[in-house]
């Protein structure tokens, strides 16, 4: 098989990746205003406040989205937070399930007391909708088959009138559902944890106060984990983030350099 | 009259649901919340249904004809196995549909979509060229947010992930909020066009 120009640069950027990836060095980063602001309004709920975590992701953004739910679950526990879990797309349900369940055993807390996990419900629309009238409707059983009313920790709550927040951890564009159902209908505060595509998205909602905070990013990962003081996979992607973006960067620089030169030949022709 | 009781259920469904989404009263709350909860769900069943059976009737006639057989044989073989694994032995941590989930369905997915690094870098190198002035400066903001999202940006300046910010926060959210006021007005007008009846094509097509 001959080799062309597009295999040398997918090769290149596996060599770049790898290595960066064999390195254990800690670039450390700046942190942000909107992540400081996330970090200072989890920071500032008095303990025992009730946060709803949804797993709005799908499996193949784990790599980005795991680092960044496990800094505010961390976070959460950390902070004496109680912590309900839901999943509104199938595949956040096992995935968030498990990093709960993680991250409660690593705070000493209790499943029932300190958390819940509540999984999925089809059509996430009608479910965060039905969650403002009753949430026991919505979830009459936990995802491990417990009845609502047998979780301690959910005794009192009906609705998001009981909940101090809404943290949606998504790959795609169902934390504009929140923001538009959830906060703008029932008042509750919608904040964000999301992948770096989504970013931009998002960013008029938060500056219109509609949504109350939002990390984004393995970087956004990287300074939440330094805020907190527990290092992860974020901090420790970040030099492959960084030796990958160099890369694009010369690629785009090479490219145009040819460019340029072809253009100058073709014009003294 | 079989366009025309679809489109009255349609219309009375759009019109119930939108006047209880404004009141507080007790009724109209529990019709809401009976529509959203009940009838939703139940639709959303159905059409998964729908979906499952001509997944299954497309993928054996492909079979049949010999395309892609290998790969359809695959699919087939997913679709009735995860069913059956969650039925047998339920879904929680541990059980083998999660331990399925977790370790080939999670991997694959995270491989595909880790591919797009490399075909960004191939494009980055083959396709983003700046053969005018508004491709420069799409080359221009895109080297500064590749910068700033990366540690060297705080390494090289100081004032470049200011800079980034400022992109995104205003020319870049700008053009958002533009199309997000554009995607906002084109479906409430088509909402009200489905309602009234003046939109049909949902009903499949006009014969």
């Amino acid at each position: 098989m001959r080799l062309e120009s597009r295999h040398w640069v997918f090769l290149g950027l596996f060599l770049v990746i790898l290595l960066s990836m064999l390195l254990q060095i800690d670039l450390g980063v700046k942190v942000s205003q909107d992540t400081q602001r996330m970090h200072d309004y989890i920071e500032n709920l008095p303990p025992g406040s009730v946060l709803m975590l949804s797993f709005d992701h799908e499996a193949s953004s784990l790599p980005e989205i795991r680092p960044l739910a496990l800094a505010v679950l961390r976070h959460a526990f950390a902070n004496g937070h109680k912590l309900i879990g839901v999943a509104l797309l199938a595949e956040g349900t096992g995935i968030g399930y498990r990093l709960m369940e993680q991250v409660g055993k690593e705070y000493g807390k209790v499943y029932g007391e300190d958390y819940a996990f509540l999984g999925f419900k089809p059509q996430y629309i009608a479910a965060m909708l039905s969650m403002g009238e009753s949430i026991r409707q919505t979830f009459p059983e936990d995802y491990l088959g417990r009845p609502y009313d047998d979780l301690p920790m959910l005794a009192g709550i009906t609705n998001y009138e009981q909940v101090d927040g809404v943290i949606s951890i998504a790959d795609g564009s169902l934390t504009t559902h929140w923001v538009e159902y959830a906060g703008n209908q029932y008042g509750v505060r919608v904040s964000a944890a999301v992948a770096a595509a989504m970013v931009t998205t998002y960013d008029p909602y938060l500056a219109s106060g509609q949504m109350h905070a939002m990390i984004g990013g393995l970087r956004g990962a990287a300074e939440y984990e330094q805020l907190i003081h527990r290092g992860g996979s974020g901090l420790r992607g970040m030099l492959a983030q960084t030796a990958a973006h160099v890369y694009v960067i010369l690629m785009i620089i090479a490219g145009n350099v040819v460019y340029f030169l072809n253009r100058k030949k073709g014009r003294k022709r | 009259m079989r366009r025309r009781i679809p489109q009255l259920i349609c219309g009375l469904f759009g019109l119930v649901v939108f006047l209880c989404y404004f009141s507080s009263h007790p009724t109209a709350r529990s019709i809401y919340l009976t529509v959203t909860l009940d009838y939703w769900q139940i639709i959303f069943a159905f059409t998964l249904i729908v979906g499952a059976i001509s997944f299954v009737r497309v993928n054996l006639r492909g079979i049949e004809r010999g395309e892609d057989r290998s790969y359809r044989i695959a699919s087939l073989v997913g679709v009735i196995t995860m069913p059956l694994l969650a039925l047998i032995w339920g879904l929680k941590g541990g059980s083998p549909f999660m331990w399925v989930f977790e370790n080939i369905q999670v991997p694959m997915q995270s491989t595909v979509f880790a591919l797009l690094a490399f075909f960004v870098a191939s494009a980055s190198y083959r396709g983003f060229r700046a053969r005018s002035m508004q491709a420069a400066i799409l080359l221009g903001a895109a080297l500064l947010m590749l910068i700033a999202r990366s540690t060297i940006g705080d390494m090289l300046w100081a004032r470049i992930p200011e800079a980034a910010e400022w992109v995104r926060t205003t020319p870049a959210m700008s053009a958002r909020r533009a199309i997000l006021i554009g995607i906002g007005l084109g479906s409430l007008t088509t909402s009200v066009r489905v309602l009234i009846g003046i939109e049909r094509t949902w009903l499949g097509g006009e014969k």
